[in-house]
């Protein structure tokens, strides 16, 4: 009631004043609203868009000494070298093979854990696994990489013990260039499988009951009714993440790889954030490591407007 | 909100063999992610709890019973004052990361839900540009070396302080609440402040703790900003992976100090050590996050 009645009394004053007013008063009617919006503002200037002035130095032969500003430009000199570097090939095809990868393992069994979660009928055995799958997300890659050590150790290991007792040789997975992408691949399945799952439980919860109901008076069984109602109902959720994530397919997961790797096994390990960290801050090559990470950003942008776009334009959910 | 199969509620129809078979794939398939997720956190548990003149393989001490094993680790961990140093620091960066988060993001959250406010959309890029377009990390290394906050464990929550994801989710919240409330408030000569903090923050205690929760593992678990912006004063992240990096305890000096037990076991406790905050604090706010998770992801 009372909307409808501002609304009737804004648009006299529209008549009656020039637009320019309006938006004045509008302005000052908000103000209490620009004061709550300013230390946030404040942050984002110094915190977020200092780093894009600072990202200049990607174009400069950066010298700590003479700062962001006071280095000398060199074009797309630094570019110019990771483009033509031997690892160049090497870091891109790493880090689209593990984003793939994590996308391709993941999401199969993240689906199929939705979908037994909001199937199961004991609700005993449903609240335990969908309390326990949720906990890996909150473990940093820190304590998984203890936990990862317990089970891959080469002397001790749980999983070479059973290697051993089945006869095999033991393996050292996180140094062996063999078996360390899958390590990668499953570790990160293993931590985030539950987490991944909550956005197509979401999905499973909106779906309107009556269909069940109609389903089963037609005789139909838990098979096709998972075939036919549930896979069809989240079926636009799961072309969001995978659009989504293909937006992101430049970032194959940092803190698990840095955590994880070793100089053995760089070649099949090395992914271009961590070649950014290792030659920016252990090599101090500041403007060749920025013109990498904005090299990823630009390419970043691309993807994810575009995956935003698309999702939109398919299925009506996007990020922003 | 758990899902809760409601549909089969209304089962009256007699279950056929399909539907039996269902359910038993359903089950297997249930208990064996039971299963996968439970292995590698007990053998965890169990390497913490052994006892230093043990013999046997790993895989036999996930079997061994409980009274043979022995607290020694733990007792070493909690002896030793680099690792209390440890847990402090990090509890002190929970604590400031998520006050100075909520701080920061609860209020620009609410600003950009303002649908009527002049200048929403200047806003609103601001926010979103540095979201889409990441420069990497070379360049916020140098911002937090020139404002001074090297070796300030304040180094490690601050550029973090707003994750712009965590406002979206928050400001989808705050658009959801119906605007007949915060009008009406308005309406009675509250100012913006009052709507926020007497209308919408009492209707958004699930996003707030959700949201809150989400900082505080991120700053909890963050070990990367500790270990390029602190040179002492190191939180348990950077102490854990020392300790487990270090192939023989004598490797790391001050964790030479921790007596008897054996450096596998001592690297176990260490590893569930740091967990434990986060295990602990998980059921209390699980309701909560699920909730938030679930309203945020379903957008408007």
């Amino acid at each position: 009631m009372s909307t409808l009645k501002t609304k009737g009394k804004s648009k006299d004053l529209v008549l009656q004043r020039p637009l320019k007013s309006k938006l004045r008063r509008e302005i000052v009617r908000h103000r209490s609203v620009y004061l709550l919006a300013l230390l946030p503002l404040v942050y984002y200037i110094i915190f977020k868009y200092v780093p894009i002035w600072n990202a200049q130095i990607a174009f400069k032969d950066f010298k700590a000494i003479r700062g962001v500003v006071g280095s000398e430009w060199i074009g797309l000199e630094n570019f110019r070298t990771f483009v033509n570097s031997f690892y160049f090939w090497s870091l891109l095809r790493n880090t689209v093979m593990y984003s793939v990868g994590k996308l391709i393992i993941s999401l199969p069994l993240s689906i199929v854990l939705a979908i037994c979660i909001y199937e199961c009928t004991k609700p005993g055995l449903r609240k335990v696994v969908q309390t326990l799958a949720y906990l890996p997300h909150f473990l940093s890659w820190v304590i998984m990489y203890g936990i990862l050590l317990s089970l891959l150790a080469p002397g001790d290991g749980v999983v070479n013990d059973i290697i051993k007792l089945l006869g095999g040789k033991p393996i050292d997975f996180l140094s062996n260039v063999k078996a360390f992408p899958w390590v990668v691949l499953f570790s990160d399945a293993w931590k985030e499988m539950g987490w991944s799952a909550i956005i197509f439980i979401a999905a499973l919860m909106g779906i309107d009951v009556s269909l069940f109901e109609a389903a089963m008076v037609e005789g139909a069984n838990s098979w096709q009714r998972v075939r036919y109602i549930t896979f069809p109902a989240i079926m636009p959720v799961i072309v969001t993440v995978v659009i989504l994530k293909l937006g992101t397919i430049l970032d194959a997961g940092f803190n698990q790889i840095f955590m994880l790797y070793s100089p053995q096994v760089y070649s099949v390990a090395d992914i271009i954030d961590t070649w950014v960290y290792r030659q920016g801050l252990l090599e101090f090559e500041f403007g060749l490591a920025t013109a990498v990470g904005l090299f990823k950003g630009v390419f970043g942008m691309i993807l994810v407007l575009f995956a935003n776009w698309l999702s939109k334009k398919l299925t009506e959910n996007s990020l922003f | 909100m758990a899902a809760n199969g409601k549909h089969l509620k209304h089962k009256t129809v007699r279950l056929t063999k399909a539907d039996h078979v269902f359910n038993v794939v359903v089950d297997i398939f249930m208990i064996f992610i039971l299963v996968i997720i439970i292995i590698p956190v007990w053998s965890t548990i169990t390497l913490s709890f052994r006892p230093n003149d043990y013999l046997g393989s790993n895989l036999e001490g996930m079997f061994l019973p409980p009274w043979e094993w022995s607290p020694d680790a733990y007792t070493a961990l909690l002896g030793n004052d680099g690792f209390l140093d440890a847990f402090l620091n990090s509890f002190k960066i929970l604590i400031g990361g998520v006050a100075t988060a909520l701080i920061l993001t609860i209020p620009m959250a609410y600003v950009l839900s303002v649908q009527s406010l002049p200048g929403r959309k200047i806003i609103n890029l601001i926010v979103i540009i540095p979201y889409v377009f990441n420069v990497g990390m070379i360049p916020t290394y140098l911002l937090v070396r020139d404002v001074g906050l090297m070796n300030h464990l304040a180094a490690v929550f601050v550029p973090g302080a707003i994750s712009t994801y965590n406002c979206i989710i928050m400001r989808q919240f705050f658009i959801g609440i119906p605007n007949e409330l915060k009008e009406s408030a308005r309406i009675d000569g509250c100012s913006e402040l009052q709507v926020l903090f007497r209308i919408i923050l009492p209707l958004s205690k699930a996003i707030v703790m959700t949201i809150g929760l989400y900082y505080g593992v991120s700053f909890w678990n963050d070990f990367f900003n500790a270990m390029l912006y602190l040179n002492d004063n190191q939180p348990l992240p950077i102490l854990l992976r020392n300790i487990l990096l270090a192939s023989g305890m004598n490797e790391y000096v001050e964790v030479n100090a921790f007596g008897n037990a054996p450096v596998s076991a001592i690297k176990a406790a260490s590893v569930f050590m740091s967990a434990i905050p986060m295990v602990i604090a998980y059921p209390f706010i699980q309701k909560y996050f699920t909730k938030g998770t679930l309203l945020g992801s379903v957008k408007g």
